[in-house]
């Protein structure tokens, strides 16, 4: 007979397996982007606001994430992040972090950015800052989307996408991604292209499990 | 106005995301992106109370609705080539002139940049001038105030149309109210006249030339190369230095003469249109820090006039905007005109217009990336017999697409 302390820890071991088996599933597949937008014509009309060498944006991208009723330990902050400003683009186009996640905005470049937001989940104004200088960190503490741009170089765009789960990865240019050490149960998983292409579908993963999930174009 | 700007408010509210999406759609390109073309637009609702005569360059004698449609159409052509036309439909270039309506061009232009980088480039059409600093800043969405700074809208006795007959005939203009219809600022307003320029930024400087059909304080008329030709154009430059992205100082500099064509039957027997020039010399100087931005503009400017000898004018103002947070900003600004002493044809000489203070203040409002709304009030004294728009309180309703 087994005593009770034996059968305890039996319990536990068997519980701890099932544990990691279930965080070591796996999403991949492949979304199809969103086709590139055309840079806009940068604002150049006046003569003295012209003259600066203007990168190429970040080629569109996508966000696969699992919802579900994580704890708050799971989707605790991310560590600090960095939204860059360089070539006269936001780098990353899109950054995906964590509710809770403190963001910072550097400059990169020779001129000023006066980066901002009016959506409705963060709204700033960091004010002019230059290369070097630290402008303000910021707290993002609500899930949503915050739409970035530069009141002085019209032409760029930025989003940051606050997420409340610790299941999230961006694809690659190719649309390829890759979720892994998912726990098993039924969740909801997202695609966002955009904000106004967001697909979703339900999933049941199984421990060990590696599911295939493409997302066509919207 | 304000039942016409709360329904706007209201309505761009729920519509936002509408307005975005006719941002992004607003665009046609070549399918390898070579050629790339954007319309975009800024609808005003403008209204001005009066006190009295108004001040600078709005007309009329009351209150005034002043709507404003402009449209501008930004193109390039693979990396070299770029060009900007704006169309504006509204009840005048300056509030109140045309109130009937007018539609027109008021800027176009096609510009060569012949390098990968910015140290040249080539332009040539009808565009704002190169001098100063405020040109960057003069549409309705990146102009802090209603109106624009002295040295850009205070009409002096000066007049494009004719040379005076005597020093009296010039002098005794000061005793009546500004005729606006055919008298000069200093600089009219952004002065869209028709063109060339070289231009380009080579390191911390930049430079800047151009050689237009009208003078800078010519009126909007004189700029259409139907009306005044080159035949005596007037040359401007500037040469900027950036020690910073703080910082941006300038120079500038304009000559040339400043009576339309007509003008010619009026002059002293055997003298031309270029014998009569407006000499301007500019200094121009920026700063931004965080929420603040300064900026400072002084002209002197002397004006040949036929009969009277030169007439000078010195202008400046100082101005400084500061959000008060990510929707709210205030602004305020100091301007001042000074003007020089002439002869007055008796043995002895005058001041040939009345020196002028104007202080002004701001608030402004950006309810989202479409939608902002500025509210100004003015205080301007001149030192004459009578005042001539002492109190100005002016309102604005911005949609931008």
């Amino acid at each position: 007979m087994l005593s009770a302390q034996k059968l305890l820890c039996l319990l536990g071991a068997i519980a701890s397996t099932l544990t990691i088996s279930a965080a070591d599933s796996v999403i991949e597949g492949t979304v199809t982007l969103l086709s590139p937008k055309a840079d806009a014509v940068a604002a150049a009309r006046y003569q003295t606001s012209s003259g600066k060498k203007i990168g190429k944006p970040d080629a569109p991208v996508a966000v696969i994430f699992l919802e579900g009723n994580f704890t708050e330990a799971q989707t605790g902050a991310s560590a600090a992040a960095q939204m860059g400003q360089t070539n006269f683009q936001f780098t990353p186009g899109i950054l995906v972090v964590r509710k809770g996640t403190t963001v910072e905005f550097p400059n990169f470049d020779d001129d000023y950015h006066n980066v901002f937001s009016y959506s409705k989940t963060k709204r700033f104004d960091l004010g002019r800052y230059r290369k070097g200088e630290k402008p303000a960190s910021l707290l993002f503490d609500q899930r949503g989307v915050i739409n970035l741009r530069c009141e002085i170089h019209e032409h760029m765009r930025g989003t940051i996408l606050v997420l409340d789960t610790p299941h999230f990865s961006k694809t690659g240019t190719n649309g390829t991604y890759r979720l892994e050490r998912l726990p098993a149960g039924k969740f909801t998983l997202k695609c966002w292209r955009d904000e106004k292409n967001v697909a979703e579908r339900l999933v049941e993963i199984k421990p060990s499990e590696t599911l295939k999930i493409d997302w066509p174009a919207p | 106005m304000v039942i016409a700007a709360s329904l706007l408010a209201a309505a761009a509210s729920a519509q936002t995301t509408w307005l975005d999406r006719l941002d992004e759609s607003l665009s046609v390109q070549s399918a390898n992106g070579f050629f790339r073309s954007d319309l975009s637009g800024l609808l005003d609702l403008e209204g001005y109370f009066i006190d009295q005569r108004p001040p600078g360059l709005i007309y009329g004698n009351q209150d005034l609705f002043n709507p404003r449609l402009s449209l501008f159409l930004d193109t390039r052509i693979g990396p070299h080539v770029y060009s900007l036309v704006q169309a504006r439909f509204d009840r005048g270039f300056d509030p109140g002139n045309h109130r009937g309506g007018r539609a027109g061009l008021d800027e176009y232009l096609l510009r060569y940049t012949p390098f990968a980088d910015a140290r040249l480039n080539l332009q040539a059409g009808r565009f704002a001038t190169v001098v100063g600093n405020w040109v960057k800043r003069h549409d309705s969405w990146n102009n802090p105030f209603i109106n624009a700074p002295v040295p850009y809208e205070n009409v002096t006795i000066l007049t494009d149309h004719a040379a005076p007959a005597s020093p009296t005939q010039f002098l005794n203009r000061r005793s009546v109210p500004d005729r606006k219809e055919i008298w000069l600022s200093t600089i009219w307003g952004p002065s869209y006249a028709t063109g060339a320029s070289v231009f380009g930024s080579i390191e911390r400087f930049d430079y800047a030339a151009e050689i237009k059909n009208s003078s800078l304080s010519s009126r909007h008329h004189a700029w259409n190369p139907v009306h005044v030709g080159w035949s005596d154009p007037t040359v401007s430059a500037r040469l900027g230095y950036r020690p910073g992205a703080a910082w941006n100082a300038g120079a500038s500099f304009s000559y040339g003469t400043y009576f339309l064509p007509e003008a010619r039957t009026s002059l002293p027997s055997g003298k031309r249109l270029s014998d009569f020039n407006q000499i301007t010399f500019g200094c121009d100087l920026s700063y931004a820090w965080r929420h603040w931005q300064f900026w400072g503009e002084i002209f002197a400017t002397r004006f040949q006039v036929p009969n009277v000898g030169d007439a000078d004018t010195a202008a400046y103002y100082l101005e400084a905007k500061y959000k008060l947070s990510p929707r709210v900003f205030t602004s305020f600004r100091w301007n001042q005109q000074f003007f020089g002493k002439v002869n007055d044809g008796r043995g002895g000489e005058q001041t040939w217009d009345h020196d002028l203070w104007r202080i002004e203040t701001a608030l402004g409002y950006r309810f989202d990336r479409h939608l902002q709304g500025k509210l100004q009030y003015s205080y301007s004294h001149q030192q004459g017999a009578f005042q001539q728009g002492e109190q100005l309180v002016a309102a604005q309703v911005t949609l931008k697409f």
